[in-house]
């Protein structure tokens, strides 16, 4: 256990610094609580929440992707912290 | 409220569709239900896909439809805080749940209280786990209820005697028989016809319901100013702006430490199935996001002064604004179908509740201090039979309990879930935590969050803190969890013992 964090560390698990940026849209209110500009029509306040989630959506895709490609760089290291082992990650 | 006979007949249509399914879903990836980790976790096997399902059904319930545009609907701006609130809950899913997997799915744990049992070798906070996990449960699934309530009323079946509320008791006992046959496989089968049907009723809402109403720009048009946004603040208070910060970021962390959404992720395959729902459960946010406009456009229809309704929102209040509006845009049919959607999206979360409560009960009050010697089959059937129990608790919560109660219950609930997040979070990255610590900033959280709940008369969990002549006004959860946070980590050198803190020190 404590061996395999010290193999991980930042090399690792950098891009999951990246999933700050989703608290970082929401979190100062007074950034978004207001009417200007509209986007077809839809007050600014309403259409960029709606907007940080798809932008939320896109930088847990992109930290996925970037994870995959790292530990498939690590390939010396098969046994995937949290995978089952089992087939099925799909369905 | 007229009864509609071609809707109605729809509703009773799908929710037979859906009580078979729950039936056959025993026979789904077949497995000896007699052992609890198939019952109650439906073996562990689930993929991406049918988590996907089965957390979008878990944690946008029935209630969240009908309560997030009745916010909206009622209060404006302010109950858009679900959307920043759910934009928060993809992180933390993503960093903190594919470890608690991994740990569970090695030591065999079926509840986060068996964890924090096996974590920090402590009966009595794992009993704190357990028990307060069941206790914030107990309402939230009565509330699934109230959902369906108003949906059956907007039907126009009889309301208000014990005849009125046959249809609710008998969705009831179908929910609990399938439960208890299938367990887990039933709300995951069913959540597949669930999301279908509010996908399909919200794309039809969005479009439909603008065109008629002559565009966005006039729903918007028609709230009222002062609603649109939130009020600023003035002098010496961080007013609305805290208000909904706080409530988002303090709803988005106790979120996982409901059961059911614990039990909704242990039984993922891995994961890496976690982490992909991290990024795709955000199609379920988006929508939630569009069905709190529901509200507005609630507004801009002008449902609430038209007499055919005048009923529906005497008996339900604001909870009535989106069943009127969908009977007030839909053909006759399509409100069947909508309708079915909302109480079929209250069955799942329910099932899924009831079954996390029956987990909890059976490993960690029952196997722990009533019959450590049982069986896997003794533990599956206790299981089962608390699932029922848990379900007769909670129609006759809803029956002989004013509403009111519920509501003021479930807001006390998200203040006591929160403070499991030290125990159960905490652990999983450090080890410098004790559990006596623990279990004593437990306690510090459970009473201050009652507190702060308490003097805002059960109505608010909106909590004005001061601090040099400054007011924040914050959600009650996230002071009182800060409070159990720092009581913790204050204690916890004071109790390790130095042969524990070596301990600790070798396995960081």
């Amino acid at each position: 256990m404590a061996d395999k964090t010290r193999k991980g560390g930042f090399a690792r698990y950098w891009p999951r610094f990246l999933l700050i940026i989703p608290f970082l849209l929401v979190v100062w209110v007074p950034f978004y609580n207001r009417v200007e500009p509209t986007l077809a029509d839809i007050p600014f306040f309403y259409w960029y929440q709606l907007a940080a989630i798809l932008i939320g959506a896109a930088v847990a895709i992109i930290v996925y992707r970037l994870e995959m490609r790292i530990e498939g760089a690590n390939s010396e290291d098969p046994t995937d912290a949290d995978s089952s082992g089992t087939p099925g990650d799909i369905l | 409220m007229n009864f509609n006979p071609v809707a109605a007949s729809v509703f009773v249509a799908l929710f037979l569709l859906v009580t078979g399914l729950g039936f056959a879903a025993a026979r789904w990836r077949k497995a000896d239900l007699n052992k609890l980790d198939e019952w109650g976790l439906g073996g562990r096997r689930f993929g991406t896909v049918v988590t996907w399902f089965l957390l979008g059904g878990d944690l946008y319930t029935a209630y969240t439809f009908i309560a997030v545009p009745a916010l909206v609907y009622g209060a404006g701006a302010v109950g858009f805080f679900a959307v920043p609130y759910t934009v928060m809950i993809f992180p933390i899913l993503y960093l903190i749940f594919p470890k608690f997997w991994a740990i569970a799915k090695e030591r065999g744990h079926i509840t986060a209280a068996d964890y924090v049992r096996d974590r920090f070798d402590s009966r009595l906070l794992a009993l704190a786990v357990a028990v307060t996990g069941i206790v914030a449960t107990m309402p939230y699934i009565a509330l699934q209820l109230v959902g369906m309530e108003v949906v059956i009323g907007a039907l126009g079946f009889p309301s208000g005697d014990i005849i009125g509320h046959l249809p609710l008791i008998i969705a009831f006992v179908i929910l609990a028989a399938f439960t208890y046959t299938s367990g887990l496989r039933a709300p995951a089968l069913i959540a597949v016809v669930k999301d279908i049907l509010i996908f399909v009723t919200i794309f039809a809402a969005i479009v439909i319901i603008p065109v008629k109403l002559g565009g966005y720009g006039a729903i918007f048009a028609a709230v009222p100013p002062e609603k649109l946004t939130l009020k600023p603040p003035s002098g010496d208070t961080l007013g609305s702006y805290s208000a909904y910060a706080t409530l988002a970021l303090g709803s988005a962390l106790a979120l996982f430490l409901y059961p059911h959404a614990m039990t909704g992720i242990m039984s993922a395959s891995s994961g890496k199935v976690i982490r992909r729902n991290a990024a795709a459960l955000s199609a379920y946010s988006f929508v939630l996001g569009l069905i709190a406009l529901l509200g507005y456009m609630a507004i801009a229809a002008g449902v609430e002064n038209n007499p055919a309704y005048e009923a529906g929102f005497v008996q339900y209040g604001a909870t009535f604004a989106v069943p009127a509006l969908f009977l007030d845009s839909f053909q006759s049919w399509f409100v069947g179908v909508a309708f079915a959607a909302i109480a079929i999206g209250a069955l799942v979360p329910a099932a899924i509740m009831s079954i996390a409560c029956a987990n909890l009960f059976t490993r960690n009050l029952y196997k722990e201090y009533m019959q450590p010697d049982c069986t896997d089959a003794d533990e599956a059937r206790v299981a089962k039979i608390v699932s029922l129990v848990v379900k007769v608790g909670a129609v006759v919560f809803v029956l002989a309990i004013p509403k009111a109660y519920a509501i003021q219950l479930q807001l006390l609930g998200g203040i006591w879930i929160i403070q499991l997040l030290p125990p159960i979070i905490l652990g999983l990255f450090t080890r410098s935590f004790n559990a006596r610590a623990l279990l004593l900033g437990w306690v510090a959280g459970m009473a201050i969050g009652t507190y702060m709940a308490a003097s805002q008369g059960f109505i608010s969990s909106i909590y004005p803190f001061e601090i040099f002549g400054l007011s924040i006004p914050g959600y009650a959860a996230l002071y009182s969890v800060v409070v159990n946070f720092l009581v913790a980590a204050a204690l916890s050198p004071v109790f390790n013992r130095p042969s524990e803190r070596g301990r600790a020190s070798s396995a960081q």
